[in-house]
């Protein structure tokens, strides 16, 4: 399943039930808790800055491979692979603690593997989660 | 996201209820805004049914832990359910905000 949608601005909360909505979905509530995490934070990041408050397109979408749950997200905006940011230091105090920066640290714990590559002027990233656990 | 704050002499208590979420954190961030005013706060937050929270709400928090420290006051956030308190574990959370 893919879907389209353009514009985006001001479409996170649709474009996070369209995925969730898949019936390639795990029926576990611990595991779509965890799946709607990390893709709320991931389109939210490209709602946000792909087109840098500008308008643009992003095609979502989810496929079942072996046990796995593949989530696709495709957008042709400013290049940003989200796995080069460094991790935040989850040792810090409060006080040096930074606001933000977490998002992506989160789907790095929760998911299984994250992808991203840069092909024909798209960002494309890719999250994998293993169901049977 | 539902939340409630109530005064108990010297204590500010707070129930959360729902979800904190990109849709909804602006407005959570206005909510607490009686959290982040006067000396030495007492702040216990009830997260009983709290479902959910995005980094957008784990920003709001750390912001408000901030302010309590620097206050000298102390804060406490109790009840939480298991995924949530995951998500304040993972992130290292968990040692910096008293989670009872």
């Amino acid at each position: 399943m893919v879907t389209r949608f353009e514009p985006i601005a001001g479409k996170t909360a649709e474009i996070i039930e369209a995925l969730m909505a898949s019936e390639d979905m795990p029926i576990s509530e611990d595991l779509q808790f965890k799946l709607r995490l990390c893709i709320e934070e991931v389109v939210e990041n490209i709602v946000s800055y792909a087109y840098d408050g500008g308008n643009g397109w992003v095609e979502v979408g989810t496929q079942l491979v072996g046990d796995s749950l593949v989530i696709t997200l495709k957008d042709e905006g400013i290049p940003f692979n989200p796995l080069e940011k460094s991790d935040p230091d989850i040792t810090l105090s409060a006080e040096e603690r930074q606001i933000g920066g977490l998002g992506i640290f989160l789907c790095k714990q929760m998911m299984d593997k994250l992808e991203y590559e840069r092909i024909d002027g798209c960002n494309l990233f890719k999250m994998t989660k293993h169901l049977k656990q | 996201m539902k939340i409630t704050i109530s005064q108990i002499g010297a204590k500010q208590l707070v129930t959360l209820e729902g979800r904190l979420d990109t849709t909804n954190a602006l407005q959570f961030q206005e909510d607490i805004k009686p959290l982040m005013e006067g000396e030495t706060p007492d702040i216990e937050i009830d997260c009983t049914n709290m479902e959910y929270t995005s980094s957008q709400g784990l920003r709001i928090f750390l912001m408000l832990q901030k302010s309590v420290n620097a206050r000298k006051g102390k804060m406490v956030m109790k009840n939480m359910k298991p995924q949530v308190k995951e998500v304040f574990d993972i992130t290292g959370f968990s040692n910096i905000i008293c989670i009872i």
